[in-house]
């Protein structure tokens, strides 16, 4: 018997990056040199974020990340580092979980608040590079 | 690509023999030839004959007499039913019972009493006793429901109840107690042999659809002369115990999975074979696996094989599976309705992890050990994905 797959909650962009991540650091995540990093959520909660940046000329160069989660939560994180690539650093500190939800299309409403929180793991991380940069 | 389905104990598939026997009673009523079981006249007299030949097979399977059941809408209500029966009095549960009897219990019970469970998942008996005692002696002439599932939806274990209904006679009998015993086995019944007279239960709830019948059937034993409160009034129907029209057309096919369960219970020893070659495959390719269901620790049904995969979220890890035409279940928060871990696997391990990373496979009489071998090819690259995704790292056992 076969079955038509993927008829899932999730938008087509969510299925997207949670199937094909974009940005994420393979293997250990300390050989990945970064100028700040944060990390928020815990496994407890059954969501984690870290997220690294490479800061140049007062823009983000590159970002990588990890999350324990969902796919929901690796689909956010996916697309939070799409949008962050490239924009400066204050552009990329008002990133918010609504820019985030509205990139992807949508998601489920229980879903918002538990899964989508890498912009504030990337909040954290611009605020470790400005301390390390003083 | 090939569809395996590993979460029958999620819903069984509709049996063909249900479905036929489905299609012809509701053919009869489209003929003219039943009518409503309650009326006296020849097509209503039909009809009641329907559902007095479906009442008889499936008492059968759990070894009660006919007027012994109870027809509801499914394990839920019946489950429902006993704990309303017992509004006001304490009310003893096990902390793994499915949410219709945790949170029924938990509203009616003064007070619920919730028995802990050891990390196999079975109750602890010393603890059931010691209150139980306890509230016999506080409350002397107080009725006191105890409700145990005979075996749990997400590990598998089989509680046991033939002990807890020792326990309760005894005590019925030292303190001319009212105790009443009651038994979930919405999940054993068609997977073991359950008999209410060997387990010397008063109440015990089983379900059509996990059998292969309909869904929105159900079914409630409830012994001679233990209390009993409807929840549905109206009619006279169910012998005065649950009111509405009986629906003759899933009562049948629910009869035919109950006579496909009985004649099927011999080939489980096959099932759990199939079973434990996955567990095993899975402890062979994913060192980092660990084992919920409690095989050779304790009691447990043959067809469940629940495993957590450290680091790798169940959502995550149940969503890639079914890419690849594969389903199961997750005890995950992310998976539940309320985003809370699953309460049985917090109950035996307190370890949210664990909780968060369980998959449960419930293997059908149909599932092959190719089915098995397909399902071992991708596994490990999915769980290996998402633990590369992962923040955490994983452990071997």
């Amino acid at each position: 018997m076969t079955k038509e797959p993927f008829s899932w909650a999730y938008t087509d962009i969510v299925k997207d990056h949670f199937l094909n991540p974009r940005n994420f650091i393979m293997g250990d995540e300390s050989k990945w040199k970064a100028d700040g990093q944060g990390i928020v959520g815990n496994p407890i909660c059954g969501d984690q974020m870290l997220v690294k940046i490479r800061v140049k000329n007062g823009k983000i160069s590159d970002i990588g990340w990890k999350t324990y989660g969902c796919a929901s939560a690796i689909a956010s994180t996916s697309a939070l580092s799409e949008l962050a690539k490239g924009r400066t650093l204050e552009e990329a500190d008002h990133i918010t979980a609504k820019e985030i939800c509205d990139f992807l299309g949508g998601l489920p409403e229980h879903k918002f608040h538990c899964s989508v929180l890498g912009h504030q793991a990337l909040h954290k991380a611009i605020k470790d590079y400005l301390k390390k940069a003083k | 690509m090939k569809f395996i389905y590993l979460d029958h104990s999620a819903t069984e598939p509709l049996l063909k023999e249900s479905e036929e026997e489905i299609v012809r009673v509701m053919k009869l009523s489209h003929e003219q030839k039943i009518g409503n079981p309650s009326s006296l006249h020849t097509t209503g007299s039909t009809a009641k004959e329907l559902m007095n030949e479906a009442r008889s097979e499936i008492a059968t399977l759990i070894e009660a007499r006919p007027l012994e059941l109870i027809f509801t809408s499914g394990g839920c209500e019946s489950n429902n039913t006993v704990t309303n029966t017992f509004r006001g009095c304490p009310i003893f549960i096990s902390s793994i019972e499915h949410p219709s009897i945790l949170n029924s219990a938990g509203t009616y019970g003064s007070p619920c009493v919730k028995i802990p469970v050891n990390s196999n998942g079975v109750i602890n008996i010393d603890f059931f006793s010691e209150n139980l005692e306890k509230t016999i002696k506080e409350n002397p002439k107080q009725k006191i429901l105890v409700s145990i599932m005979l075996a749990n939806n997400e590990s598998g274990t089989i509680e046991p109840i033939r002990e807890v209904s020792d326990i309760i006679k005894e005590f019925n009998k030292r303190y001319k107690a009212r105790i009443f015993l009651h038994t979930d086995a919405t999940q054993a019944v068609g997977k073991i042999s359950v008999s209410v007279k060997d387990l010397g239960v008063n109440y015990m709830t089983f379900t059509s659809h996990k059998l292969g019948g309909p869904v929105g059937i159900g079914a409630l034993y409830v012994k001679p002369g233990s209390p009993f409160a409807p929840l549905i009034y109206g009619g006279a129907q169910e012998n005065k115990r649950r009111a509405g029209t009986s629906n003759v057309v899933l009562a049948s096919g629910f009869k035919e999975a109950a006579k496909h369960a009985k004649n099927s219970l011999s080939r489980y020893p096959e099932v759990e074979k199939i079973r434990n070659y996955l567990n095993s495959e899975i402890a062979r390719l994913i060192p980092t696996a660990k084992l919920i269901t409690p095989i050779n620790k304790a009691p447990c049904l043959p067809n469940i094989l629940n495993i957590a995969f450290p680091s790798a979220e169940g959502e995550s890890t149940q969503l890639y599976l079914d890419l690849e035409g594969i389903e199961v279940s997750t005890g995950s928060a992310c998976a539940s309705g309320d985003l809370e871990p699953s309460h049985v696997l917090m109950a035996m391990y307190h370890d949210a992890e664990v909780a968060h990373g369980s998959v449960r496979f419930s293997i059908g009489l149909e599932t092959t050990k190719n089915d098995i071998d397909i399902l071992m090819k991708k596994l490990p690259p999915i769980v290996k994905r998402i633990q590369d995704l992962s923040t955490l790292t994983p452990k071997e056992n």
